[in-house]
C-alpha cells in the first residue's frame, strides 16, 4: 500500500510511540495529583508545553493551551472571541472553522467571507476590504488543507492589525506546523495546531495564544490549562505530541525539500492529457491536487484503494453538491469540480512510491474514463 | 397457586378453516423463535397461548419480542390461578386500580364451572367494591377492566388490559418473496408489509462499487437488521450492476438510463429468486413518486419478468410510508446519506413515460444475457 493521504492523518513515528508507551507506562498519574507521581506528570506536561511553544513563539509573549483536536482549538478561539462587531474569514477555511463561520451567522453575527485566488489562496485585498472598526475576528487559514496554498499570515495579520488594531487575528494551522517554517509575531494573536498530522497520534491538538488576548474557557471543570480547558489532561498524547513536533520541526527543511521532490516527481509523472494541477507551485511542498478530467475523484479514489494507493478527494460527494466548495470557491472549471485528487506526502514516502503510484493512477484514470466517457 | 402470565391471542388463523392446524404449528414456531435465549415455557390453549414461567425481570423484553412476531392480535399480561371465587378475587385485586370506574367481564370457557359468567362478574364486582370503597361500576364507558378467563383444567386468567399486537400473519404461512432493497426509506417497509402477511422475505440489495460507496452495502444491512425481528431473515444477497450501467451509459439513450438498469435489476432478480424458490419479487415502488415510478415504468419492468411484481406501497403517499418507517424503527437509518447511484448515470431528463418499443430497440444495443450472467457471478451474500 502507497499512503498518500498525509493531509488526512500521518503514520505515527516510532518515536512517537516510545514516547507514548513511557507516558502510559511511567506517568499514568492524574498531573493535578498532590505526590511526587503526579507532580512528575504535571513538570513532564509543562516541559512539553514549553517545548511545543518555543518552536513557533517566543515564552514570554505566548502561552499553550491543549485541547483535544485542531477543531476544538478553532472552536474555541472563534466562540470566545467573537463577542460584538463582525467576523471576517475565508472561503477557503476548513470545516473546523467554516462551520463556526455559518454557526455564528446563524446566531446573527455578520459573518464576511473574502473570496480566494485560483490556487485556493486568499485574495488579500478583498479581504482587507471586509474588515472595519466593527471586525472583532479575523480567521484565516495558514495552508489551505485542499489546495496547498499558503497564506502569508504575517503580512495578512499584520495589515489587519493596521486597519483595526483591537480585531483579534487568528489562523489555522494544522497543516503548516511542523511542515513549512513558521514563527509566530506579536499580530498573530491565535494558531491552532493538531498532534496526528504531524506523527503524533488523533487525539491531541492545541492552541498557542498570545498571553495578552483573553480566552473564554471553553470546558469548565477542574481548571486545568489555566482555567481555559479543564479536563483531566491527555498525558501521553500532550508527551507523543512534544516529542514528534521536536522530530518534524528539526528535519522541517530536509524533509520538505526531500517531499518538495516528490511531489513535482508524481506532477510530471501524471498523464496531461488527463490532470490539471490545481495546487500552486508555491503552495506547501506535502500537498498536490489535481482535477481529473470526465471522471469522478471519488470513484477514482476507491479503485485506487482497490489498487493499492490511498489518496484523498476534494471531499465526500453528496447528492446535493457533490463537489468540494472550496474548489469551486477557487474558481476551477465545472465540468472538472468533481474529478479533484489530493495527494498529500510525508517524509516517509519513498521516490519508487512515487513512479509506482504514478503508473497505477495513469492506467486507473485512463481505464475509469473508458468506462465512463 | 399463582403465576405472573402472557396471554397471546391470534389474528386471522381463526379465520381458516381446515388448514388452522398448519398456522397454529408455524405461529408457535414463530412466537417460540422470538423468546429464543429467555427462560419461559409456552402453551398453547383453545384460541390462545400462554407464556409462562419466565424470569418477571424480563417481562419488558418479551412483551416487546411478541409484540413484533406478525399474527399476534392482542397479548396481556396478567395472573394464572385456580378456577375458584377466592384466588380469582385475590387476582383481580391485584390487577384492579384504587379508584375509578370499572367494570367485570367474565369468559367461562369450562361450562362446568358452578357460576356463570354474569354470577362471577357480579360476585368479583361486589368483592372489589367492599374492598375498595373509592372505586365504582360503570358498565357503559368503564375507565379499567378486570377480565376473567376461566380455562379448562381448573384454571383462571385474570388481567387488566389488552395490548395490541402488529396483526397479520404468521411470517411463512404465506410463500417466499425477494424484496429489492435499496438503503432509502421505501423498500425496508414494503418488506415489512408483506412479511406481515406471512410472507418469508429474501433481501437483494444492487451496489454499483466503485461509483458508489462501499458503505452503502453497511448502511442495508443495518436497515435489513432492524427488521429481522419481524421477517426473522438473516441474509442479504448483494449483486453488482456496475458493468450494466457502464455499458447502458456507454450505448443507450440517457433519457432510457434508469429504466433499461430496472429491466436489468428484475431479470437478476428473477433469477436469484429462481435459485432461492421466491416466488415473487417485492419492490418499494409507489405510483408517480420518482421518474421511474410511473405506471410506465412499471409496465416496462414487468416485462422482462414471468414472477409476479408485489408492490405493497404503490398506492401510498410519501408521508404515509416514512409514518410506518418511523414506527419499525428503519427511518432514523434510512435518512443517513448514502448514494443509490452514482451521479454520472443520472440523466437530466429522464423518461417518465418510455415506450416499450424504444425501450426493447435501445436494449438491442446490449448483450443483454451476457450482462445478466456476468452480474450474477458478483453475488455475495451477507450474514448479519
Amino acid at each position: 500500500m502507497i499512503y498518500l493521504d498525509n493531509a488526512a492523518t500521518t503514520r505515527p513515528l516510532k518515536s512517537a510511540v516510545s514516547a507514548a508507551e513511557r507516558a502510559l507506562y511511567d506517568l499514568y498519574f492524574n498531573p493535578s495529583a498532590l505526590y511526587a507521581g503526579g507532580i512528575r506528570t504535571y513538570r513532564e506536561i509543562d516541559g512539553a508545553r514549553g517545548e511545543i511553544l518555543s518552536l513557533l513563539a517566543d515564552r514570554e509573549n505566548f502561552e499553550l493551551v491543549f485541547t483535544s483536536c485542531g477543531t476544538e482549538a478553532d472552536n474555541q478561539a472563534i466562540f470566545g472571541s467573537v463577542k460584538r462587531g463582525n467576523f471576517v474569514t475565508t472561503a477557503g477555511e476548513h470545516a473546523a472553522v467554516y462551520e463556526c463561520a455559518k454557526e455564528l451567522k446563524n446566531r446573527g453575527t455578520d459573518v464576511r467571507f473574502a473570496p480566494l485566488n485560483g490556487d485556493g489562496s486568499v485574495n488579500e485585498d478583498e479581504l482587507l476590504r471586509l474588515v472595519d472598526e466593527n471586525t472583532s475576528l479575523v480567521s484565516v487559514i495558514h495552508v489551505n488543507n485542499e489546495t496547498g496554498a499558503i497564506n502569508p499570515i504575517e503580512r495578512i495579520s499584520e495589515k489587519v492589525k493596521q486597519k483595526n488594531s483591537r480585531a483579534v487575528f487568528m489562523s489555522d494551522g494544522v497543516q503548516a506546523f511542523g511542515k513549512i517554517p513558521v514563527r509566530l509575531t506579536k499580530n498573530i494573536d491565535f494558531y491552532s495546531v493538531s498532534a496526528h498530522k504531524i506523527g503524533a497520534l488523533k487525539g491531541t491538538g492545541a492552541l498557542f495564544k498570545r498571553k495578552k488576548v483573553n480566552l473564554a474557557p471553553y470546558l469548565y471543570g477542574g481548571g486545568q490549562e489555566g482555567g481555559k480547558r479543564s479536563g483531566t489532561e491527555n498525558v501521553f498524547g500532550i508527551l507523543t505530541f512534544a516529542s514528534a513536533a521536536k522530530e518534524k520541526c528539526a528535519s522541517l527543511k530536509s524533509d520538505g525539500e526531500r517531499v518538495l521532490k516528490l511531489r513535482e516527481m508524481l506532477l510530471e509523472k501524471l498523464d496531461r492529457n488527463m490532470f490539471t494541477r490545481v495546487s500552486s507551485i508555491c503552495g506547501t511542498p506535502y500537498i498536490l491536487t489535481v482535477a481529473a478530467k470526465g471522471i469522478r475523484g471519488e470513484t477514482l479514489v476507491r479503485m485506487l484503494s482497490d489498487r493499492g494507493v490511498y489518496a484523498g478527494t476534494g471531499s465526500a460527494c453528496s447528492s446535493k453538491k457533490p463537489y468540494s466548495r472550496v474548489i469551486e470557491a477557487c474558481g476551477v472549471d465545472r465540468g472538472l469540480l468533481n474529478g479533484i485528487l489530493r495527494f498529500s506526502f510525508s517524509a516517509e514516502n519513498t521516490q519508487e512510491e512515487i513512479a509506482s503510484a504514478a503508473e497505477i493512477i495513469n492506467v486507473t484514470a485512463k481505464e475509469l474514463y473508458g468506462r465512463v466517457k | 397457586m399463582t403465576e405472573k402470565v402472557i396471554i397471546i391471542r391470534y389474528a386471522e388463523i381463526h379465520l381458516k378453516g381446515k388448514n388452522r392446524g398448519f398456522f397454529e404449528r408455524l405461529f408457535t414456531v414463530n412466537l417460540e423463535r422470538c423468546l429464543k435465549g429467555l427462560r419461559h415455557e409456552l402453551r398453547r390453549l383453545s384460541g390462545r397461548y400462554l407464556v409462562e414461567k419466565f424470569d418477571g425481570d424480563k417481562i419488558e423484553e418479551i412483551e416487546e419480542r411478541i409484540a413484533s412476531v406478525f399474527g399476534v392480535h392482542s397479548y396481556s399480561v396478567g395472573l394464572k390461578t385456580e378456577a375458584e371465587l377466592d384466588s380469582i378475587f385475590e387476582c383481580a385485586l391485584s390487577v384492579c386500580p384504587e379508584d375509578g370506574t370499572f367494570k367485570v367481564e367474565t369468559h367461562r370457557g369450562n361450562k362446568r364451572f358452578p357460576c356463570t359468567s354474569m354470577e362471577v362478574n357480579a360476585e368479583i364486582g361486589a368483592r372489589l367494591l367492599n374492598a375498595r370503597p373509592r372505586l365504582k361500576v360503570d358498565v357503559h364507558s368503564p375507565a379499567s377492566y378486570v377480565y376473567i378467563d376461566i380455562r379448562e383444567n381448573q384454571t383462571a386468567l385474570v388481567f387488566g388490559e389488552f395490548k395490541k399486537g402488529r396483526g397479520g400473519m404468521p411470517v411463512g404461512a404465506s410463500g417466499k418473496g425477494l424484496l429489492l432493497i435499496s438503503g432509502g426509506i421505501d423498500s425496508p417497509v414494503a418488506g415489512y408489509m408483506m412479511a406481515k402477511r406471512g410472507m418469508q422475505v429474501d433481501y437483494l440489495h444492487f451496489h454499483s462499487y466503485p461509483h458508489t460507496n462501499e458503505l452503502a452495502k453497511e448502511k442495508v444491512v443495518s436497515l435489513a437488521k432492524q427488521i429481522a425481528k419481524f421477517t426473522n431473515t438473516y441474509r442479504l444477497s448483494t449483486v453488482s450492476v456496475t458493468k450494466i450501467q457502464e455499458e447502458i451509459h456507454a450505448k443507450c439513450a440517457p433519457e432510457l438510463n434508469v429504466t433499461l438498469l430496472r429491466r436489468f435489476m428484475f431479470r437478476i432478480a428473477e433469477a436469484i429468486a429462481e435459485r432461492k424458490g421466491a416466488q415473487c419479487l417485492i419492490t418499494g415502488e409507489s405510483l408517480g413518486q420518482v421518474a421511474s415510478q410511473t405506471i410506465e415504468g412499471m409496465t416496462s419492468s414487468n416485462a422482462v419478468v414471468a414472477l409476479p411484481v408485489l408492490r405493497p406501497l404503490v398506492g401510498f403517499d410519501k408521508d404515509e410510508i416514512i409514518e410506518r418507517s418511523k414506527d419499525i424503527g428503519t427511518y432514523e437509518i434510512s435518512i443517513e446519506p448514502y448514494e443509490d447511484c452514482c451521479t454520472v448515470f443520472l440523466p437530466d431528463f429522464p423518461a417518465t413515460k418510455p415506450k416499450l418499443s424504444f425501450i426493447e430497440s435501445e436494449e438491442k444495443k446490449l448483450d443483454v444475457e451476457g450482462l445478466v450472467a456476468d452480474a450474477l457471478s458478483t453475488l455475495e451474500i451477507i450474514y448479519y
